[in-house]
């Protein structure tokens, strides 16, 4: 689905960021953290469509939404993010729950499910997870037997338990995945249902503000109507269809999070006087605790907008881009809360402060839609398919193409990153190290990493400048250098560091790799986060 | 009844800094939004649009990233917007953008009422809503609080130096609008901004509203801006406290100290 115009997707984030201002105060918002409460009544207004109607945007204007892109909801996740990533997730709950009817309904059902969403602001809950079926969801043990009426299939009696569900104990409507005679499928269940029940609201570590609960199903009837899709085996495929889409979303709420903590700590930073002047201008405290989040968070954009922009052009599949988005950039956000609290020193250890907080929201993100661990296997299967796909051309095409872009923007550092990342590849390869599982998801974590910096590089050379970003050229220039020197570095050194500790360190790798070059490259570096640390100075400034 | 409303897109001043080489304006990445008092007047058009019926028309001259508060104005329930948008009336001062939005209104056809803010919070002039009707012709009532309609009078609460004045006068007239100290601007549901796309949006340039070249852009303008620059910090002020012949004495003290007083005590 193609993504609105700048202007009205701006007006859109515009009216979220004022309803937030009126009715989502700080100590509004901590209480309820403090309670463990869930702001039903809040969310209801979000999604009323006289308020707001977030939830519309990810509803097809045939079915009375508003018919967002990808793009849109990236940036409407990514403000929820900034407001609170509880609400942040109740919405994307609602998103998720849909996505199963959304991508794999039949024409009747998305007439009928979608409109209701849209017209009765329902909560939809997606519940795929069970107590033994996490990220293995082939050990799916709900199961979803037949019912007949005069030998013919009337409908499905559905028992099982399903675990962690956002929304599971407030949601009107769940698609709910279970093992039916012919395999994984989704159903739609309502909550009204006999025989289904909630369990209690989950006592979190952050995100306090979402509902999260256990759902059990006794017998549960749904009539043959509620299967999505109307045939029965296609859950696990339509489950992995929307991966793209749906992590790219939780990235957003790691670009979200982190932002909303690093800003916090920039200003904080300018007012703090420590042996004579402000923090601000100390390289100990900016060069570690602020400029590098800056970099990776501004990674991490470039990365989602290139991605997102795909997405709406060819609106499915990408499952590994998804996955290094949501993996890099929910790094980046925990990383950068957990500095932010650092950079506050005792104030941001104290709950006066948001930070510490986003912290403890944030670090879901690492966990839910797949954990980041989970996400360094998928990085690292779909690009080794590739890698032995084209005779170890992938990264080395790739390569190529940054050398034809503007070094200033870091392509040079970057290319040096893609060009080591094949090598090293190669090598695994040829010395069989993928036997080794950490081999392979120490691999997706570089892949990562370089291929971040080389979008990144990418949008800076290209000048993709969106609507988003909130630096000068210069700025994102430097960023994105910096961001190219450290993937290059760090692909080179971590490589021949995974390869020599489980191989053989072999003769002439190091010269593949280019090592020299990359160390050649990090001329520059502390001038460059002398520049960042100052544009960050200049734009959030002290309140 | 139709009323137009006057709107201005402006930068968020509040996050503006200054170039203190060049004495410009540093707009990167500082977001625009609608003048609050314009805001405020767009909304009171639409109030009193749900009281009489009627039709609202939203006008803005702009680049045309300025559509944004057109947009806006339309989301907010406005039934047609136009933007001003022409290199030839780039850099037009408060008088030139007078006469052409005076134009654009006139081509719209009959108008009971304009509205406009009071003053837009980046130039703080204050002179383009009465230049408005002056170059229309129509009695113009400034700082108004609020406005209401009965038949042919437009009636209005305005604010002045020493407290409130109660004025009327016939429709077609112009009010510019204060911003009401309890006044929360509201902002529209996404909805109402998708829909706002359906709604009627016209571009004009300096040829389709007629306007004469000489009076529009640089030209058409007789201010010219030499330098903007931050005026400078006050200094911290002391206060003194005490009875009436302690504050004279220590008042004396300050002035002898500051050497004030010296021309005056020569004098004798």
């Amino acid at each position: 689905m193609p993504s609105m115009d700048t202007i009205t997707r701006n007006l859109m984030l515009d009216s979220l960021k004022d309803y937030a201002r009126k009715h989502l105060p700080y100590d509004f918002i901590r209480e309820l953290d403090r309670k463990n409460e869930f702001p039903a009544g809040v969310l209801k207004q979000m999604y009323d469509h006289r308020i707001l109607g977030v939830h519309l945007l990810m509803i097809p204007v045939e079915y009375g939404g508003i018919g967002g892109g990808t793009y849109d909801i990236y940036r409407i996740c990514e403000m929820l993010a900034r407001i609170d990533l509880g609400i942040a997730t109740s919405v994307f709950a609602t998103f998720l729950g849909s996505d199963p009817i959304r991508v794999a309904g039949t024409a009747e059902q998305q007439k009928k499910w979608m409109s209701k969403i849209a017209k009765e602001n329902l909560f939809v809950a997606y519940a795929a997870t069970e107590p033994d079926a996490g990220s293995d969801l082939v050990n799916l043990r709900t199961l979803a037997e037949h019912v007949l009426k005069n030998g013919k299939l009337a409908g499905y009696r559905i028992t099982g338990n399903k675990q962690w569900i956002s929304n599971g104990g407030v949601a009107d409507v769940y698609t709910v995945l279970a093992l039916a005679p012919g395999g994984p499928s989704w159903f739609i269940v309502e909550k009204e249902m006999e025989g289904f029940s909630a369990n209690k609201h989950e006592d979190k570590h952050g995100i306090r503000l979402s509902n999260t609960a256990g759902l059990a199903l006794d017998n549960v009837y749904v009539p043959k109507e509620n299967l999505i899709g109307e045939t029965e085996g296609q859950g696990l495929l339509q489950a992995q269809s929307v991966f793209g889409y749906t992590r790219l979303m939780v990235a957003a709420f790691g670009l979200g999070a982190g932002w909303e903590a690093l800003e916090t700590a920039v200003r904080y930073s300018q007012q703090r006087i420590q042996a004579g002047g402000p923090l601000s201008e100390k390289q100990g405290y900016t060069h570690k605790l602020i400029v590098p989040n800056a970099v990776r968070l501004e990674a991490s954009r470039a990365y989602i907008e290139e991605i997102a922009n795909r997405l709406d052009k060819d609106s499915h599949g990408l499952q590994t881009e998804g996955a290094i988005a949501k993996y890099y950039a929910t790094e980046a956000g925990n990383r950068t809360a957990e500095d932010a609290i650092q950079a506050l020193g005792g104030y941001g250890y104290t709950r006066d402060f948001p930070v510490e907080k986003i912290k403890r929201d944030v670090k879901i993100t690492c966990i839910y839609e797949g954990t980041n661990e989970i996400m360094e296997m998928t990085i690292y299967r779909g690009r080794w398919q590739e890698h032995l796909k084209t005779r170890g051309r992938y990264y080395a095409d790739v390569a190529d193409s940054m050398d034809k872009l503007n070094p200033d923007a870091g392509a040079d550092s970057a290319g040096l990153a893609m060009n080591a990342l094949g090598a090293i590849m190669e090598e695994c390869r040829l010395q069989k190290l993928t036997r080794h599982q950490h081999v392979t998801f120490k691999l997706g974590k570089l892949i990562a990493s370089a291929e971040v910096a080389a979008a990144f590089a990418r949008a800076t050379a290209q000048q993709a400048y969106s609507e988003s970003v909130k630096f000068d050229s210069r700025t994102w220039q430097a960023m994105s250098r910096i961001c190219a020197r450290g993937a290059a570095l760090q692909t080179a050194v971590e490589g021949l560091a995974l390869v020599a500790g489980a191989g053989e360190n072999p003769q002439g790798l190091k010269e593949k790799l280019n090592l020299e070059l990359i160390q050649e490259k990090q001329q520059g570096l502390v001038l460059d986060m002398d520049f960042v640390a100052d544009k960050l100075k200049q734009t959030f400034k002290a309140k | 009844m139709h009323i137009a409303v006057c709107v201005k897109q402006v930068p968020d001043t509040t996050e503006v800094k200054i170039n203190m080489e060049t004495g410009t304006l540093i707009r990167t990445g500082v977001p625009s939004i609608i003048n609050p008092y314009d805001h405020f007047a767009l909304q009171t058009a639409i109030g009193l649009k749900k009281q009489h019926g009627g039709e609202v028309t939203v006008i803005s001259m702009g680049p045309p990233q300025a559509r944004s508060v057109i947009q806006l104005g339309l989301a907010l329930g406005a039934d047609t917007g136009i933007l001003l948008t022409d290199m030839a009336f780039a850099g037009s001062d408060t008088w030139a953008t007078s006469y052409a939005l005076s134009k654009a209104v006139k081509k719209t056809g009959r108008v009971d009422l304009v509205l406009c803010g009071m003053q837009a919070i980046d130039g703080d002039t204050a002179q383009t809503g009465p230049g408005i009707a002056h170059q229309l012709g129509i009695p113009q009532i400034t700082f108004a609080e609020n406005v209401e309609i009965e038949g042919k009078k437009i009636k209005a609460k305005r604010l002045t130096d020493s407290g409130y004045e109660f004025v009327e006068t016939q429709s077609p007239a112009l009010a510019t609008m204060i911003l009401p100290k309890d006044y929360v601007c509201s902002y529209p549901s996404f909805v109402d901004i998708f829909e706002s796309l359906k709604k009627t949006y016209h571009q004009w340039t300096a040829e389709d509203i007629g306007a004469d070249t000489a009076f529009i852009g640089l030209k058409g303008s007789p201010t010219h801006v030499n330098r903007i620059y931050p005026p400078p910090q006050r200094e911290k002020a002391v206060m003194v406290s005490g009875s009436a012949n302690e504050l004279v004495e220590k008042l004396i003290d300050i002035l002898k100290k500051e050497d004030f007083l010296k021309g005056v005590l020569n004098h004798d």
